[in-house]
């Protein structure tokens, strides 16, 4: 709303990626010279884009999205999301939803949604109207005065998701969100976030072990190899949209998942 | 047949022993030296209401100070040396070990230092409590999960907004079941440097009262400070769950059972 003022830069910001990362490199300080996390990590994440990354387990995926989120600084290289670096976290621009939902025990669902907002100093009715609508939007209408541990696995990541969408910032990062979530969980989540999704047009870097997820969810996957963490494989995924299950028993989504897997299995 | 619960079972037990106590001097068994009757001590604590209650002031007095002392100075080192990483590799292992002294052994100490009055007792039992608080104080902030911090700062927290927003409230458990346990060890100090050196306080009158064998009035102390501790833990309890409602399910066995009884060493001077 506020870039109305210069229709140019609004166009090239429309073109420009959501994410761009040039030569980004990182070693954690230690003995032996440290440890080095990730190498030359380049890419390009289109506006709107879901995309994926995989990789076996320390290959440097969550060190990239703290990151992309300004959590953490790279050693070298250049990141830059919506034109912009992240020297430090920015939650109007980058949302960050985490493996563990991380939800305040001692705020109510309403409350924990409302958390980014409060630190901003927002009024509390404008804070109460998003959080309830941030609630309908992850379908937990009726549980705003729950403590978390009083819901479900799944019901705390759709709270945590919500919390990452409630100020509405163009970018969302998720790491592993659903890892520690049931398989029939896990499916259903997937589903609910492909539907939070299409209705946001939000540009989505997403976390996973699941080659099944992965495949289900993006439009491209980015395969890492084991540390130190290098991009080895961009995959482009043609499934068409709306995704549904069926579509995990069809021979593209099988080819799909298998390149992924070969692809993990070669890296050294 | 139904079990009953386990609150009428407690209560039903009080009961019980409340009658033994009356019953068994009655019949002889046992002489009133050993265990003068619940009706006896009962009067005798009535019939000398004014001292025991002038008594019970000076007690209260210094438990209330000395409580005082330990959680404000408990709560500040406590969170001091949980939040500094210097502090807490440094000083964190002296205190951890000092708990283990049986700190009684200084009140002659603090007696040359302080007198016999209150200003003694107070010192003592305010040390005493202290460690509990701090050690636990330290404990929360240490234990914090980080994800909390890390989920706080992605979403734009300064730091004093993460001390004051996720620090402080996600201590508030430890530190409370830390407040819970020094407040009774003060309780303790007080009590018991009250019957080492004293001239007033309900410790003073038991000790006073044990050396002339007068065993209505030693028990009628006894009681008082039985019921001052347990209208103590009770209040603690009380204010415990209303402070924490968040962690009602769940945790709550396992911090009121845990912290306050197996965690912690027995009180070294009881």
């Amino acid at each position: 709303m506020q870039h109305l003022a210069n229709v140019t830069e609004l166009k090239a910001r429309l073109e420009a990626p959501a994410i761009e990362v040039e030569g980004l490199s990182h070693v954690y300080a230690g003995p032996d010279g440290g440890v080095k996390a990730l190498l030359d990590i380049r890419l390009a994440v289109g506006k709107g884009r879901f995309v994926v990354i995989v990789g076996p387990s320390g290959c440097g995926k969550t060190s990239l999205l703290m990151m992309l989120a300004g959590l953490l600084q790279p050693s070298q290289g250049t990141i830059s999301c919506l034109g912009r670096p992240m020297p430090k976290p920015d939650p109007q621009r980058v949302g960050v939803i985490f493996q563990e939902a991380s939800l305040f025990p001692w705020l109510t669902t309403l409350d924990n949604i409302e958390f980014p907002l409060s630190l901003r100093g927002m009024p509390r009715e404008e804070r109460r109207r998003r959080s309830a609508a941030m609630l309908g939007l992850v379908g937990l209408e009726g549980f705003g005065e729950r403590y978390p541990h009083e819901l479900s696995g799944g019901m705390k990541q759709r709270v945590s998701i919500a919390r990452g969408l409630v100020q509405d910032p163009p970018l969302l990062l998720m790491d592993e969100p659903f890892a520690a979530l049931d398989e029939q969980t896990r499916m259903t989540m997937g589903h609910e976030l492909l539907r939070i999704w299409s209705t946001t047009e939000k540009t989505v870097v997403f976390i996973t072990h699941s080659l099944t997820e992965a495949v289900y969810l993006a439009d491209e996957v980015l395969v890492m190899s084991a540390r130190p963490g290098r991009i080895i494989d961009h995959i482009q995924v043609t499934l068409p949209r709306p995704r549904s299950y069926e579509m995990m028993a069809t021979e593209v989504f099988g080819q799909l998942r298998e390149r992924i897997w070969q692809q993990i299995r070669r890296a050294p | 047949m139904s079990r009953p619960a386990p609150a009428t079972v407690r209560w039903m037990l009080l009961a019980v022993l409340l009658v033994l106590w009356e019953v068994v001097p009655m019949t002889g068994l046992l002489p009133e030296l050993f265990l003068p009757a619940c009706s006896k001590t009962l009067s005798v604590l009535y019939g000398d209401r004014h001292i025991y209650g002038a008594a019970l002031l000076v007690t209260l007095y210094e438990v209330a100070c000395s409580m005082l002392i330990a959680c404000g100075l408990g709560i500040l080192a406590g969170a001091l040396v949980g939040g500094t990483a210097l502090l807490r590799d440094l000083l964190l292992p002296v205190f951890s070990s000092l708990y283990a002294v049986p700190i009684v052994i200084l009140y002659p100490i603090f007696t040359a230092w302080f007198g016999v009055g209150s200003s003694s007792k107070i010192a003592f039992a305010g040390i005493y409590g202290f460690f509990p608080v701090m050690l636990s104080t330290a404990a929360g902030i240490r234990t914090i999960d980080p994800q909390f911090l890390l989920a706080a700062r992605s979403m734009g927290a300064t730091l004093s907004q993460q001390i004051t927003r996720v620090i402080i409230p996600a201590s508030v458990p430890t530190v409370f079941a830390g407040l819970r346990l020094g407040g009774a060890l003060t309780i303790i100090g007080v009590v018991v440097s009250e019957m080492l050196t004293a001239s007033a306080g309900i410790g003073y009158l038991v000790t006073l009262n044990r050396t002339i064998l007068d065993s209505p009035r030693v028990f009628a102390g006894i009681l008082a400070i039985l019921v001052l501790s347990i209208a103590y833990y009770m209040l603690a309890r009380a204010l415990e769950s209303r402070m924490v409602v968040w962690q009602s399910a769940g945790r709550q066995q396992q911090s009121s059972a845990g912290v306050s009884t197996a965690a912690v060493p027995a009180p070294a001077a009881a």
